[in-house]
């Protein structure tokens, strides 16, 4: 069982570093720059360890060969944090102003000064964009397996998105509902293969691949899922009780306000990981690539926090 | 075995150390049988031996202490200072609401609540009661945002009380209010919302539920 403490601290106005999100990335740049003995403020709007934080169990990151919780991996990164002296704000930025040798982070209780920024906010879940998704959320759709499993024991669900995130938390959430009905928009599983093989270990899952999904239906509640099948137009409904969605990432760079440019809401950087704006750089989920996982983001962590610090001492 | 793990127990008699400045009472109520009551128990013993001004005491759902509280469902915890502020807790605060239940302390101890000026205001102007249900797994990272505003608002205003409902404890009462995913909060019995909103929203909502 665990018990988790949002911890606070003393906060100055000014700092060398601002850095927007406590996920892996942002964690990793920190330290490094809290390293280079500069001081540095991270801000975050949930809790410390991002969105690696509400994933049961993460498998594929070095060093953890039972694989460790999302919130433990969280917590110590955190605590490796706080040793170094890095100083965090729990609050939400709203507003920025990057331009120029200072810039200023606005959240909701203040504002901060810094030499230099880092844009580490990660990604949410995307909706699906269809209809009765809205007007289901809370009511049989949701978005989070940590959150919500308890509430689906002994009923059928189905997840809808066959990555690496919807197959780690459908293996979770077997282990609350009576069946899985995966939907998955590709003709194949995406995931990686360690994982499709011990999700089908179970009996009690169903694959519908090649599937687009249409609609979520039910009269109060979520009663199935209408879906097509892609290359033969047939269209069927699939009854559950609930529907978790883990069908794609949206960057969370509203509160850039259009400030940045942004490629499909992505912040663009270069190889270390400077964005077109001095003194601004961005590491993680949040950034424009390829692979979306806690190993990259603290990769790009360590490489920004490097550019930071060197930014910092005018090399 | 001790539940809190050393580093905590000393960051946490650091904070106390800062912020409690009054008495704080902490009520647990209980009952024979009870699934999560030594559970939730041992939580609130662990807490309250951090610091001198954490009176825990504890009580049985059938008694005089809880028909003055109110308090029928257990486990079920009350964290009061020189008077009731409405603050409540059912089921086990644990995994993310244990930052809830230790800023509820801080909050009662400290005698203040860091609400804007705007809040204060027109929570103040609310005449008519309140009763803000947050429903919460201890597996979600969004539901303590929610549980500390309505605590926060029952802290300042005398007819609003916030009671924080961790769902896996009362599989039933979630049922009834028709809980699938958390938070959901639910104003009054009638208006309900999902997901966890920021001060001002949050606001708009209770004032929506009052009809003001
Ligand atoms: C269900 C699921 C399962 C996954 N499983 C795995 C896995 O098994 N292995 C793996 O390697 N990866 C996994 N991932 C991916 C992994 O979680 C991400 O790649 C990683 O967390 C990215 O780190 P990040 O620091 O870039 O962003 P995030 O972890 O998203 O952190 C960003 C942080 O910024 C905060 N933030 C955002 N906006 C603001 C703001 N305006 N103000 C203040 N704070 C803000 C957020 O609250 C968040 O804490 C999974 C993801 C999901 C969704």
């Amino acid at each position: 069982m665990e018990f988790f403490i949002k911890k606070e601290n003393e906060k100055k106005r000014e700092y060398d570093a601002l850095v927007i999100g406590a996920g892996p990335a942002g964690l990793t740049a920190a330290i490094y720059i809290a390293r280079g003995r500069f001081s540095v403020l991270v801000f975050e709007k949930v809790i410390p360890g991002g969105l690696a934080a509400t994933t049961h169990l993460i498998e594929n990151y070095p060093g953890f060969p039972e694989g460790v919780e999302g919130e433990e991996l969280g917590r110590l990164m955190e605590k490796q944090a706080r040793n170094l002296g890095v100083e965090f704000a729990m609050e939400e930025v709203v507003d920025v102003e990057l331009e120029g040798e200072k810039k200023r982070v606005k959240t909701r209780d203040g504002e901060y000064e810094g030499k230099a920024v880092v844009i580490a906010t990660g990604s949410s879940h995307k909706k699906l964009g269809v209809p009765g998704e809205d007007k289901f959320t809370g009511k049989g759709v949701s978005y989070c397996a940590t959150c919500d499993a308890p509430f689906y024991k002994d009923k059928k669900i189905a997840v809808v998105g066959c990555g690496n995130s919807g197959m780690q938390e459908g293996l979770y959430l077997l282990r609350f509902v009576r069946s899985i009905d995966f939907i998955e928009y590709f003709p194949y599983i995406p995931a990686d293969r360690i994982l499709q093989e011990r999700v089908k270990k179970h009996e009690n899952v169903k694959f519908h691949l090649n599937h687009q999904v249409l609609e979520i239906v039910g009269d109060e509640r979520v009663e199935g899922v209408r879906v097509k099948k892609r290359d033969t137009g047939e269209e069927k409904v699939i009854e559950v009780d609930g529907v978790f969605i883990f069908a794609g990432l949206s960057p969370n760079t509203a509160f850039l306000n259009g400030k940045m440019e942004l490629e499909d809401g992505y912040v663009v950087t270069d190889e270390f990981m400077r964005t077109s704006i001095p003194g601004v750089f961005a590491c993680g989920d949040v950034r424009k690539k390829v692979l979306r996982q806690v190993a990259t983001a603290v990769g790009d962590g360590a490489v920004c926090g490097a550019s930071v610090v060197e930014y910092l001492e005018g090399r | 075995m001790a539940l809190l793990r050393d580093e905590d127990r000393e960051y946490l008699k650091k904070e106390f150390e800062k912020k409690i400045r009054n008495p704080v009472k902490v009520l647990f109520f209980e009952k024979e049988g009870c699934e999560n009551c030594d559970l939730v128990k041992q939580i609130l013993t662990e807490v309250s031996e951090l610091h001198p001004e954490i009176h825990l005491s504890i009580h049985d759902v059938e008694s005089d202490e809880a028909k003055t509280h109110g308090i029928e469902l257990t486990p079920a915890v009350v964290i009061e200072g020189e008077k009731d502020y409405g603050i409540r807790f059912y089921g086990v605060p644990a995994g993310y609401e244990f930052n809830s239940l230790i800023e509820g302390i801080m909050d009662v101890g400290a005698g203040e609540v860091e609400l804007s000026e705007e809040t204060r205001k027109k929570l103040g102007e609310l005449d008519k009661p309140v009763v803000i249900k947050v429903f919460v797994t201890t597996g979600c990272p969004y539901c303590p945002g929610a549980v500390r505003l309505a605590h926060m608002f029952a802290f300042v205003n005398d007819r609003i009380k916030g009671e924080m409902i961790e769902a896996n404890s009362f599989p039933e009462l979630a049922n009834r209010y028709g809980v699938y995913a958390v938070p959901k909060v639910i104003i009054n019995e009638e208006h309900s919302f999902e997901g966890s909103l920021p001060e001002s929203e949050f606001l708009k909502e209770v004032i929506k539920a009052v009809g003001g």
